[in-house]
């Protein structure tokens, strides 16, 4: 661990550990530390979920990013709780429906930006661009923007802190990131999707089945969209047709700054945690300080900047 | 046909321009050029619109009102789009822009082909162009009158701006600056923007709520106080008096916390109804009225009164809305005039 400062994320962690302490010395008798850090962990969290499936897609390599996020969130949210609001019977029941639903419309959407990627050979940002303009009209179309309630059951659990103290979306979240940790650096998966955001030849000629791993990719990263909205949802009482737009260069700007490499080919898990809580903190910071909205979009480019140069200054030299 | 008769035909048609005054524009067509449709308002106003126009084509006002909505939100789209319009031979061309300088060139090139053209909401500042105007630094203003007159001792105030470039945000931002300013007893500890949108307003409002001391009151723009109410309750802080601004959500939340602890406060909006007045306006204009180039709507207050009302007739989940008819368009430009 002597080598700590030297990982793709330290930065990143540092950006955000230096933000929370700013904001935390601001409030009164330092009594505000709690709060701030579980709204940090809450809203990090959807930036979390969204990031992880955003950061498998961009470690494949140079124009592989997911800009069908937002309306990908929307769509399932949309779709599922107008499902929840009109059943009726067991609380589990209704909330299970709901659930399958967000994640089967995520899957569906991600077969769908595969199609287009692979069967019509349209770069992936302009494919899942234009489609997304598909899977907000469906959501516009299927509810018209009318926003319906979460069953309490789960706006309870959205909202609640149920162990420890620490936001239940937070440990969703956690146990998610597990999940992709493994899947990124022990499965033989993680590494094919290396291998090829690496040399997207040399994975092919090594007999690395490509177009089975990138549709894999896509579909995780869509349902890991469709989850997030799913919760969000939940969350804040109802979907929104504009509910997930700033999670497009969200899910982007976690996965840079946490160290991942924006070419492709080389992510970490850890650092995706320390961009979202970095995202989140830095704006509390400015608005704390009471920075007006442009010194606030000026300050926050900046320091992106420098921690994104930070970190890859450090690899330079290794 | 006997002379008798074609006299009683000439003298029902009278008797029909008498009371309908519309044949005039009965073969005009008005189409909306409108720059995005992703949130709730904006669906209601589109639905407003297309129950407003469908029953004026149906009745003979108009030869067609058909809306169109660009994909992006971008002005150069929307001036394409007008400029579409403009061959396509409308008679006038209703829109709500994106940017209220970027298109004057193409709302220009629409004057000049003869088509009227009528800006609302996002209105621009091409002279040729009709505006529908709400005058948002009073309902800023306002705000903080009504916040006075609640607590006369003052207090602190946070404020949740909306979406930072717009000058929408930038006009009732200066409302509620000349409100404080002249009730000198309020300050405003701190500002976020919470971008029209309930769930963006309770990040920005949870991550600032630690650093602020009581907050007495806060002042919004529309769409963000159940966000900010939800931000208060999830930090175990007092509610304080949230202005609100006609979402239904917002509506339900104010309800339930007025029967349970008597909870008061207002709710200011405009209504997504004015794209019908401006409708009405595009056609008196047709209609060869003489209409002012501004214009200014009243906005759609809910008081605690009203509130049981507003909750009736608005849907769940949407907004609280008005259509406005021929003749409040005839009031709106007799009062400007």
């Amino acid at each position: 661990m002597t080598m700590i400062h030297k990982a793709p994320w330290f930065w990143a962690w540092v950006a955000a550990i230096a933000a929370f302490c700013a904001t935390w010395s601001l409030s009164a008798g330092g009594a505000g530390g709690t709060a701030l850090a579980v709204a940090a962990l809450t809203f990090g969290s959807f930036s979390v979920m969204t990031g992880l499936g955003q950061m498998l897609v961009i470690t494949m390599g140079p124009g592989n990013t997911d800009l069908s996020i937002p309306a990908t969130m929307t769509l399932a949210a949309t779709l599922s709780l107008k499902l929840m609001g009109g059943m009726t019977g067991s609380a589990g029941l209704i909330v299970l429906a709901g659930l399958v639903s967000a994640l089967a419309i995520g899957a569906g959407v991600g077969v769908a930006n595969f199609a287009l990627i692979r069967l019509l050979r349209i770069p992936p940002i302009i494919a899942t661009l234009s489609a997304s303009f598909l899977y907000q009209s469906l959501a516009i179309w299927s509810n018209r923007g009318l926003r319906i309630k979460p069953p309490q059951v789960l706006a309870d659990f959205t909202t609640g802190r149920a162990l420890l103290g620490i936001p239940n979306l937070a440990w969703v979240a956690l146990i998610i990131s597990f999940g992709f940790w493994v899947l990124l650096n022990q499965s033989g998966f993680g590494r094919r999707i290396s291998a090829i955001g690496q040399n997207p030849r040399a994975a092919r000629l090594a007999g690395v089945p490509t177009a089975r791993v990138s549709a894999t990719t896509y579909v995780i990263c869509a349902i890991m969209a469709g989850l997030t909205g799913f919760l969000l949802a939940c969350f804040s009482g109802g979907a929104a047709l504009n509910m997930g737009a700033e999670f497009l260069l969200m899910s982007i700007a976690v996965t840079v700054i946490g160290g991942s490499s924006i070419a492709g080919g080389n992510s970490n898990v850890p650092g995706i945690w320390a961009g979202a809580l970095f995202m989140y903190l830095i704006v509390s910071m400015l608005n704390s300080y009471g920075l007006g909205a442009g010194v606030r979009l000026l300050s926050t480019g900046i320091i992106i900047i420098a921690i994104v140069a930070a970190a890859s200054g450090r690899k330079a030299r290794l | 046909m006997t002379c008798k008769g074609l006299l009683l035909t000439a003298t029902t048609i009278g008797l029909l321009l008498g009371t309908q005054t519309m044949a005039d524009t009965a073969d005009k067509k008005i189409a909306l050029s409108n720059n995005y449709a992703g949130n709730s308002w904006r669906q209601a106003m589109l639905e407003s619109w297309k129950r407003v126009t469908d029953k004026a084509v149906a009745d003979g006002a108009v030869a067609s009102a058909d809306a169109f909505t660009t994909a992006e939100n971008q002005a150069t789209e929307q001036a394409a789009q007008i400029q579409n319009m403009i061959l396509q031979g409308y008679d006038a061309i209703v829109v709500n822009a994106a940017s209220p300088t970027a298109l004057n060139g193409a709302i220009k090139e629409a004057c000049d082909a003869g088509i009227t053209v009528v800006s609302f909401d996002g209105i621009v500042t091409e002279p040729c162009a009709w505006r529908v105007k709400v005058d948002f630094v009073k309902m800023g203003r306002d705000e903080v009158e009504y916040l006075a007159k609640r607590l006369p001792e003052g207090g602190n105030l946070l404020e949740i701006r909306g979406l930072a470039g717009v000058s929408v945000d930038d006009e009732i931002h200066a409302g509620i600056e000349e409100g404080v300013k002249a009730n000198a007893n309020f300050k405003i500890v701190g500002s976020v923007n919470g971008d029209w949108a309930q769930d963006v307003a309770q990040k920005a409002v949870a991550g600032i709520l630690p650093s602020l001391p009581e907050i007495a009151a806060v002042v919004t723009q529309g769409g963000d106080g159940y966000g900010a109410a939800q931000a208060f309750a999830a930090a175990g802080r007092p509610t304080p008096i949230i202005i609100m601004g006609n979402r239904q959500d917002e509506l339900k939340w104010w309800g339930e916390q007025r029967d349970a602890n008597q909870y008061e406060t207002m709710s200011t909006s405009i209504a997504p109804g004015v794209s019908t007045l401006a409708f009405w306006v595009a056609q008196q204009i047709l209609d060869g009225q003489d209409v002012p180039k501004e214009l200014t709507v009243p906005f759609l207050s809910v008081t605690q009164d009203t509130l049981d009302q507003a909750l009736k007739d608005t849907p769940e989940g949407g907004v609280t809305n008005v259509d406005y008819s021929q003749d409040d368009a005839k009031k709106v430009i007799a009062g400007s005039k």
